[in-house]
């Protein structure tokens, strides 16, 4: 364990030097957030709920799902520098002639990855809120946990495949191209509880999606630990 | 030598074939309207779903197997049984597509099976970019079944997640698909007859496909 905090603390640091990763990621998240809300029609955030017309989607069903997206978007650039930033100057080779273990190292990653998310997810939060004109006080505290689960999913995913398309010729095709297929129960179950959160102020039934994301976390941080040693060996 | 010991799979598989394209038009009767005759579409997309399910599943064990001993003929396997799968895959989407038109009015319509068949095709699709993009030989088969166990172990959330997620629309309870649908003892046994040649033309292709990639092995070996 203290060794995969050691092991993420120096992949946030490194990526932190950088400064590139966190800003790239907020920025990219804030720019379609404000082209979702701007294709909105005026003022379609304070719509009265229960939708009156049978049949359309009320914009804060929408919003639930414009959040994910465009964090699940970000989350693709941001995997994909760190992953790249990984994989210069052999820096997983190097650990792996330590004792570290690869599992360890898979960790670490997916630790400092989940850190990137929630960062990015604190600086997008406030325009999110101001555009779409979400009711803030509907989404403490359900949003949090939403969030910490999603951004594990996304995290594990990103980490292995990121890892996995460094080995590519066109890199920055491939990781999106193996994301979204398997993210699609994460970014499914986060939207629909966040738009299940704004509309009616309680995740209600839908909570059985906080079992199925949780489940999803559980299966890919498992497979990233016993697989990520084939995806970073020469 | 080993071309020879091909032909004969692959005349069963063309015979089977014919005599199961026959038997559909000619031997099953129309079925009660408004399936009429479009009902018959039904013995090439299931057994091509069928098909489908069991090349990826195919997939997983060369992907394990090749992660395990890391057996070229394995990696083979998951390859080649991934490019049919992903073949029987479109089939099936088409095939579903023509059979929705005139029973439930589109040709597409969000519902969970058809979706999960759909993401199939996104997950293995990616999966052979990944393969045809990949620059090391040896490390591109190793991560690319890393891939094959993560799709195949990602199915059941995702066909959970599509359930749920349209689960309450409106438009579900006019869509059942098959439900209304019965079927006469004599189609049940040419369903399963065509499951079966579907099983045979699978084999061939697999097998095709494989002795293509130990060919192509051979070629690389000797440049």
């Amino acid at each position: 364990m203290k060794k995969v905090l050691l092991l993420a603390y120096k992949d946030l640091r490194s990526d932190a030097r950088s400064k590139e990763i966190v800003p790239a990621m907020a920025v990219f998240s804030l720019c379609l957030t404000f082209l979702f809300s701007i294709t909105l029609p005026d003022g379609a955030g304070r719509a009265p709920l229960p939708v009156p017309v049978a049949g359309a989607a009320s914009v804060r069903e929408l919003a639930g799902t414009y959040l994910w997206v465009s964090i699940f978007f970000a989350s693709i650039i941001g995997f994909g520098r760190t992953a790249a930033s990984d994989s210069q100057g052999s820096r997983i080779e190097g650990l792996l002639l330590t004792t570290v273990d690869p599992a360890q190292i898979f960790f670490g990653r997916v630790a400092a990855n989940f850190v990137f998310l929630c960062l990015v997810e604190v600086a997008l939060m406030p325009f999110f809120i101001l555009f779409l004109s979400v009711p803030a006080s509907l989404l403490w505290p359900e949003l949090l946990l939403i969030a910490l689960l999603t951004n594990a999913g996304l995290a594990a995913t990103g980490s292995l495949f990121g890892a996995a398309s460094q080995f590519a010729r066109a890199k920055d095709l491939v990781l999106p191209l193996l994301m979204f297929p398997i993210m699609l129960p994460v970014v499914l179950g986060a939207s629909r509880l966040t738009s299940q959160l704004m509309s009616f102020g309680s995740v209600g039934p839908e909570a059985r999606w906080f079992i199925l994301i949780g489940v999803f976390d559980i299966v890919l941080l498992g497979i990233g630990a016993v697989t990520y040693e084939f995806v970073v060996q020469e | 030598m080993k071309s020879a010991r091909l032909t004969p799979l692959a005349l069963l598989a063309s015979a089977a074939m014919l005599a199961g394209v026959f038997a559909i038009f000619f031997v099953m009767p129309d079925a009660e309207p408004p399936h009429g005759i479009v009902y018959r579409i039904i013995f090439i997309h299931v057994p091509s779903a069928w098909i489908a399910y069991l090349a990826f599943a195919v997939v997983l064990v060369g992907s394990i197997a090749h992660l395990r001993n890391g057996s070229k003929k394995m990696d083979w396997l998951a390859h080649a049984s991934a490019e049919v799968g992903v073949l029987f895959t479109a089939i099936c989407l088409v095939t579903g597509m023509v059979w929705a038109k005139p029973l439930w009015g589109a040709f597409w319509v969000w519902e969970p099976r058809l979706t999960l068949t759909f993401v199939l095709l996104l997950i293995y699709l990616g999966y052979l970019v990944f393969r045809a993009m990949g620059g090391d030989q040896e490390r591109t088969s190793r991560i690319a079944a890393v891939i094959g166990i993560t799709g195949f172990a990602t199915i059941p959330l995702i066909h959970f997640a599509v359930d749920w997620y349209r689960g309450h629309h409106p438009g579900r309870a006019v869509i059942r698909p098959g439900g209304d649908f019965q079927l006469e003892p004599e189609m049940v046994a040419t369903l399963f007859a065509m499951v079966a040649v579907f099983t045979v033309l699978y084999a061939t292709l697999l097998a095709l496909r494989i002795r293509l990639a130990g060919t192509a092995a051979q070629l690389e070996a000797l440049r």
